[in-house]
C-alpha cells in the first residue's frame, strides 16, 4: 500500500467501527438467542425442520420472491435499455419518473395498490364498467396482489442498477456489429445482453434478498393470506415471544442470503460488476 | 462504553439534577439517550421522587383520551403529572425492556391474556391491592398481574345497505353465504375468532373452552375464500367503507366510528364477545409503588365515562353504569342489554394456549 492508500483506507475505519458496536454486535447477541432460548442447545434449529407451518412459509416465501425477481427484472430491463437509447432531455424526465416513487413511503404505496386493485377499487370499476369482465377481478388480498406491490417496491432499483451497467456499453461495439451486418435482434441476443449479465446478476441478486426479507408489503396486500418469513418472525418476536424460534429461522434467513451472495461473487460475471468501478 | 469519562461525567450530572428534581425522567431520559447512555445509568428508585407516571398503550386517539379520563383526574387529586405515551406495549416490548433493565413505562393497556402471559414470564409486577382497591372492578376483573381498566368486544358488524331486507343477527348468518353473499372479514389475531366460529357451529357458550380447533378449522375451510383478514382497528374500518366487505367480526369500538359516519353501518350485540383490558405494571418500572395510585385512581366511574364517550371503550366499574345516558349504554358492551348472550374470552385459556393457537391460525388461513 502506498501512503495515500493507507490514508484512504484510515477514512473508512470510524465507520466500521460504528457497524460493527451498532449493528453486527448486536445482531449477533440475538442471532445467540436462537442457541439459548428456551433451553440450550440446537432445539429451535430441530424443530425449524419438523415443523411443516414454517415449511409453507418458506415455500410460500421463495415462490413470491422468485417470481418478483423475475418480473422485476424483466420489467426493468425494458425500461433500462428504453432509457439509454434516449436523447438527454426526455432521458432527464424518464429517470424522473423512475425514481418518484423511491421517496413515497412504502406504507403508502402498498395503501395505494389497494385503492387501485380493491374490488370496488379503480382497475376493477373500469374493466367491469367497459364491459370488459362482468364480476370484479381478484386482485388484491391474494399471492397476485403481494406480488404487483413488491415489483413496484423493486423496479426503481433494478432499473438504476440496469441503467448504471448499459449506459457502461461501449455503443462502438453496437455499430462493429451492426457494421458487419447483424439485424437488430441478433444484436440485442448476441451483444446487448451477454454485455448486461453483470448488471442483470447484481440486480437479480439485490432483489432477491431484498424480497426474502420484505415485510410491509405482503402484511397489507396479502391481508393474512400471504404469510411471508419476515413476518412470521415477527409475529413470533412481538406477540407469541418464541424468540427462539424466531430468532433461529432469522439465522437461517441470513445464513442463505449470505451463501447466496457467496455464490454469486464466485461468478465472473457479479465479481466483474462488484469491481466495475476499478477500470 | 465505560471509558467514556467525560460522557459520564454528563450523565451524572444530568442524574444529578434528576434527583434533585430539577429536571423530570423525560428530560433525564432525552439527556441520557442523547448521550447514548440510557442502559448503563437509571435514577435509584428510592430516591427519586415521583414526578410522573408513564402509560403505554397503542397511541392514535387514544392518546389524548387517556389523557382526559385517566390523567387529568389523577393530576388533580395527586399532582403527579401522567404522560401518555402512545408506542404500543406488545409483549415483546415489554420483555426487550425488563431483560435489557431500561423499563421506562410504568403502566402497560394490555389485554387481559397479556397481563397473565407476562405475570407468567416474571415481566411484570403483582398488583397491589393493599394500594388498588379490587372491590372497584366488576366480578372476575381483577387479576393477579393485571386488572381491567376497560372492557370492549368483538361484534357483528354489518353494511345495513348490502345485506338485504333481514339483517344478520348471529354468527350462522356470518356462515350463511346464500342469504347474505359477499366478502366478510376476520381478524389474523386469533382471540375471538374460533369462539365466533364455534358458536356459528352450534357449540354452547358454556362448553366453548377448551376451543375445538379442528371443529372450528373445519367449518371455517370453506368460507375462507370469501374472507380478508384485518390486522388493525383502522384497517377494519376502511374495509367496510371501501365496500369490500358486507359483515366482520371487528371491534365494537371501530363499529361505532363506523355508525357514527354513516348509519348503514351498524352491529348486533347478540352473541358478541367480550373482553377484558387490563393495567399491568413492567418489573421494575420508574415509578415504583407510585404507579398503584394512578392505578386506583383509573377506576372512577366519571373517567371511566368520558373515556367510554371518547373511545368507546366501556368501563370496568360497574358503578360507571349509573353515570351512563341511553346513548352511553348503548355502546357499553357491559349494559345489561347488550352483555345478555355475551361470550366473555377467557383469558386462562389464552394465555395457555396463544402462541400455539396463533401461529396455527395463521397457518390455516396462509393456505
Amino acid at each position: 500500500m502506498t501512503s495515500f492508500q493507507r490514508w484512504a483506507f484510515c477514512l473508512t475505519v470510524p465507520a466500521a467501527l460504528l457497524t460493527l458496536c451498532l449493528y453486527v454486535l448486536p445482531i449477533l447477541q440475538v442471532l445467540a438467542l436462537s442457541f439459548t432460548e428456551p433451553t440450550l442447545g440446537f432445539g429451535n434449529y430441530v424443530a425449524l425442520f419438523h415443523n411443516a407451518a414454517i415449511g409453507r412459509v418458506v415455500r410460500t416465501t421463495v415462490i413470491v420472491s422468485a417470481v418478483t425477481t423475475v418480473l422485476t427484472i424483466v420489467m426493468s430491463y425494458a425500461v433500462a435499455f428504453a432509457l439509454v437509447h434516449m436523447p438527454p432531455a426526455p432521458r432527464r424526465v424518464a429517470l424522473f419518473m423512475v425514481m418518484v416513487p423511491f421517496w413515497i413511503s412504502v406504507l403508502v404505496r402498498a395503501f395505494a395498490w389497494i385503492t387501485i386493485l380493491r374490488r370496488n377499487g379503480v382497475l376493477n370499476s373500469a374493466l367491469v364498467g367497459s364491459g370488459a369482465v362482468s364480476e370484479p377481478l381478484e386482485l388484491v388480498y391474494n399471492q397476485f396482489g403481494v406480488i404487483v406491490g413488491m415489483v413496484h417496491y423493486m423496479m426503481p432499483f433494478a432499473i438504476m442498477l440496469l441503467y448504471a451497467n448499459l449506459s457502461e456499453i461501449d455503443l462502438r461495439i453496437i455499430q462493429a456489429a451492426r457494421s458487419l451486418g447483424a439485424r437488430p435482434v441478433t444484436i440485442f441476443f448476441r451483444v446487448w445482453l451477454p454485455l448486461s449479465v453483470p448488471g442483470l446478476a447484481i440486480a437479480g441478486l439485490f432483489i432477491v434478498i431484498f424480497s426474502l426479507g420484505f415485510l410491509v408489503t405482503p402484511a397489507i396486500l396479502g391481508a393474512g393470506r400471504v404469510l411471508m418469513v419476515a413476518e412470521y418472525i415477527s409475529v413470533q418476536i412481538s406477540s407469541t415471544l418464541r424468540w427462539g424460534v424466531a430468532t433461529a429461522l432469522s439465522t437461517m434467513l441470513l445464513l442463505v442470503v449470505g451463501i447466496l451472495v457467496a455464490l454469486a461473487m464466485r461468478s465472473p460475471a457479479l465479481r466483474a460488476a462488484f469491481e466495475g468501478g476499478r477500470k | 462504553m465505560s471509558n467514556n469519562r467525560f460522557g459520564q461525567d454528563a450523565a451524572l450530572i444530568a442524574l444529578d439534577k434528576f434527583r434533585t428534581g430539577k429536571i423530570d425522567r423525560r428530560g433525564f431520559m432525552t439527556a441520557m439517550a442523547g448521550l447514548g447512555l440510557a442502559v448503563a445509568f437509571r435514577p435509584g428508585r428510592a430516591s427519586a421522587a415521583v414526578s410522573e407516571i408513564v402509560v403505554c398503550n397503542w397511541g392514535g386517539a387514544a392518546l389524548e383520551a387517556f389523557q382526559k379520563a385517566y390523567g387529568a383526574p389523577f393530576k388533580a387529586k395527586s399532582g403527579i403529572e401522567v404522560v401518555v405515551d402512545g408506542t404500543g406495549p406488545a409483549t415483546g416490548a415489554i420483555r426487550a425492556m425488563v431483560d435489557s433493565k431500561n423499563v421506562t413505562w410504568d403502566a402497560t393497556d394490555g389485554g387481559m391474556t397479556d397481563a397473565v402471559v407476562l405475570g407468567k414470564g416474571g415481566y411484570v409486577e403483582p398488583i397491589d391491592y393493599s394500594i388498588v382497591d379490587k372491590s372497584l372492578v366488576g366480578e372476575g376483573l381483577a387479576a393477579e398481574f393485571g386488572i381491567c381498566n376497560y372492557t370492549y368486544s368483538n361484534v357483528l358488524a354489518y353494511d345495513a345497505k348490502k345485506v338485504g331486507a333481514t339483517a344478520p343477527s348471529s354468527w350462522n348468518d356470518f356462515f350463511d353465504l346464500e342469504k347474505f353473499p359477499g366478502k366478510r372479514t376476520m381478524c389474523k389475531w386469533i382471540q375471538g375468532q374460533l369462539e365466533a366460529v364455534l358458536l356459528a357451529d352450534g357449540v354452547k357458550p358454556e362448553e366453548i373452552y377448551p376451543l375445538d380447533v379442528d371443529r372450528a378449522f373445519k367449518k371455517l375451510e370453506p368460507l375462507l375464500p370469501h374472507l380478508i383478514f384485518w390486522e388493525s382497528g383502522a384497517q377494519s374500518q376502511q374495509l367496510f367503507r371501501d365496500g369490500e366487505v358486507v359483515m366482520g367480526n371487528i371491534w365494537h369500538t371501530r363499529a361505532n366510528l363506523l355508525r357514527k359516519e354513516n348509519p348503514d353501518y351498524t352491529w348486533t350485540w347478540n352473541q358478541n364477545l367480550m373482553f377484558a383490558s387490563a393495567w399491568s405494571v413492567p418489573k421494575g418500572n420508574p415509578a415504583g409503588k407510585k404507579v398503584f395510585d394512578f392505578i386506583n385512581s383509573s377506576m372512577d366511574p366519571e373517567g371511566q365515562v368520558t373515556l367510554l364517550r371518547i373511545m368507546g371503550n366501556g368501563p370496568s366499574n360497574p358503578k360507571a353504569l349509573a353515570l351512563m345516558t341511553a346513548e352511553d349504554k348503548a355502546v357499553y358492551s357491559l349494559a345489561p342489554e347488550n352483555a345478555k348472550t355475551g361470550l366473555p374470552i377467557s383469558a386462562q385459556y389464552y394465555a395457555d394456549n396463544e402462541a400455539e393457537l396463533q401461529n396455527k391460525f395463521l397457518d390455516f388461513i396462509s393456505r
